[in-house]
């Protein structure tokens, strides 16, 4: 039973980590496009 | 077809002719060899008899490791003064270069392994006792494939800026289906078993280095435009 | 102004199927399907570890295919399909091997035994971390891409190569082709277990495909702020 547990919280936090690399990357861009849109208004 | 050999022989010839001048790499390779060779001594004690289990995949260590060092050159070597873009420039086929690295670094790995081999036997105080032909045989079909991917991997990482760390890191794994063929085809002629089941894993190490040498051979050109 | 474009209709309906499909297929696992007799509760893993290793082979095949076709034509796209690919693949790899680890460690009191799908599964693990190491080398994309498409395919080749070589090696020396390997499942399967397994399969496919997309779209953008980046500097410059 304890091994059940162990290899599905195993799954579900590499899942989740990897979903959290995906959402660094687009705060990432989404941080780039505003500082895009600021240089856009100075121009 | 022929002026792509002849031309793959000039560039063989240019590498062997620089190399035997300096006889740096080779040398190098040797010690190399040798040292690690006395690393392994001390791992496993040579006195004990249980070590000649280990003599193939130490044949096997040292080759792969002593290896390395010389692929990693083959390539790097060629861009100090942009001598690569003047191979690419000129008017070769892409296979007759690689054709040509592999003949190269095939003759050199194998005259390391003439040396390295029998300092491991005596060093190890191994008593030779299998058919010398299959074990010659064998020994070939697997550098082969190891020279065969092993010059095409180090085109690959040459690109790189730390390609003596990328080569490894990219021939290791694709090396492991030959090095587990390659181990035990040497340990059945070693120890003088039944040589047909060597037989198999000869000519699974053949099929081995036919399909990737085709497979390099084809996508060796696009490795020479990318770069 | 930069357009972006964010996820469409197929992204959407992938999500609210993916979401449903998720909490039954874990409903399926946990309390529809019968309890294993001989391995007992463990024997629930076995749901996502076939589903993330089928999934594992499936994204490096897939992985292969793009890289053959941006060999045939460099494309952006198909140059990001082939990196995101492996990366879920590595991803997928890793839970199939954990999750073979738990399963091993509870059923044969080992964690690790050198059976020529764990094997196989680990080469092809390392396989493709050096892919994506590849890809980390700095250049242009062509060059890259072009690079790293080669390595793919060769990659790709190999995997079958070292099916063979460990199941000879496994097997002590006599090549067998093809046929019953160690029958992991522990023999027939109840009709319900079956069903789970499938069920199983087509989430975690799905899972697949969405991460693809998902992840492919964030590195497009990357791509396109990128070249309007290059533009506004230009512009200051100019």
């Amino acid at each position: 039973m304890t091994y059940l547990l162990m290899g599905y919280s195993a799954i579900f936090t590499l899942l989740a980590v990897y979903m959290v690399i995906l959402g660094k990357r687009q705060k990432q861009i989404e941080k780039e496009i505003k500082q895009l849109e600021e240089w856009n208004s100075e121009i | 077809m022929m002026t792509v050999l002849s031309d793959a022989l000039t560039i063989a010839g240019k590498d062997l002719r620089s190399e035997f001048k300096t006889k740096q790499t080779i040398s190098m390779m040797a010690i190399f060899a040798a040292l690690v060779i006395l690393v392994f001594s001390f791992a496993f004690d040579p006195t004990n008899n249980a070590v000649k289990a280990v003599i193939p995949g130490l044949v096997w260590v040292i080759t792969v490791f002593a290896g390395i060092l010389g692929l990693n050159r083959s390539f790097t070597s060629e861009q100090e003064n942009d001598c690569l873009t003047g191979l690419r420039s000129g008017p070769i086929d892409a296979a007759s270069i690689y054709l040509g690295k592999v003949l190269a670094n095939f003759t050199i790995v194998t005259i390391v392994q003439l040396i390295s081999i029998p300092v491991l036997f005596v060093l190890f105080n191994y008593r030779f006792t299998g058919s010398l032909l299959w074990f010659v045989l064998i020994i070939l079909a697997g550098t082969l494939g190891f020279i065969i991917v092993g010059t095409f991997l180090s085109a690959l990482s040459a690109n790189a800026k730390n390609s003596e760390m990328l080569l490894p890191v990219l021939l290791l794994p694709l090396l492991s289906p030959l090095m587990i063929a390659a181990v035990q085809a040497t340990r059945i002629a070693l120890e003088n078993e039944n040589i047909e089941n060597a037989i198999a894993w000869l000519q699974l190490m053949s099929a081995y280095d036919l399909l990737f040498f085709a497979a390099c051979l084809l996508l060796f050109e696009f490795i020479m435009e990318g770069s | 102004m930069i357009k972006i474009k964010n996820s469409g209709p197929i992204d959407r309906i992938l999500f609210y199927i993916l979401v449903p499909a998720m909490f039954i297929n874990l409903y399926l696992i946990f309390i529809w399907s019968p309890v294993e007799r001989m391995m007992g509760e463990v024997q629930k893993i076995f749901y996502f570890h076939v589903g993330t290793a089928w999934v594992a082979f499936l994204a490096f095949f897939v992985v292969g295919v793009f890289s053959v076709l941006t060999l045939i034509k460099p494309k952006m796209e198909r140059f990001i399909y082939a990196g995101i690919s492996a990366e879920i693949g590595v991803l997928f790899t890793t839970l199939a091997l954990t999750t073979g680890m738990v399963w091993g460690r509870a059923s044969w009191n080992t964690w690790w035994t050198w059976e020529p799908r764990l094997i196989t599964t680990l080469i092809l693990w390392f396989i493709y971390v050096a892919y994506l190491f590849v890809r980390k080398m700095d250049g242009s994309w062509e060059k890259i891409a072009k690079l790293s498409s080669v390595f793919g395919i060769i990659g790709v080749i190999n995997v079958p190569i070292v099916f063979m070589a460990t199941r000879w090696w496994n097997t002590k020396l006599h090549p067998v082709v093809f046929g019953e390997g160690k029958d992991q499942t522990g023999g027939g399967m109840e009709p319900e277990m079956l069903a789970t397994m499938f069920f199983s399969l087509f989430t975690i496919t799905i899972l697949y495909v969405f991460l693809l997309r998902k992840g492919a779209q964030i590195e497009k953008m990357r791509e396109v702020i990128k070249k309007a980046k290059n533009n506004v500097i230009n512009k200051i410059a100019s």
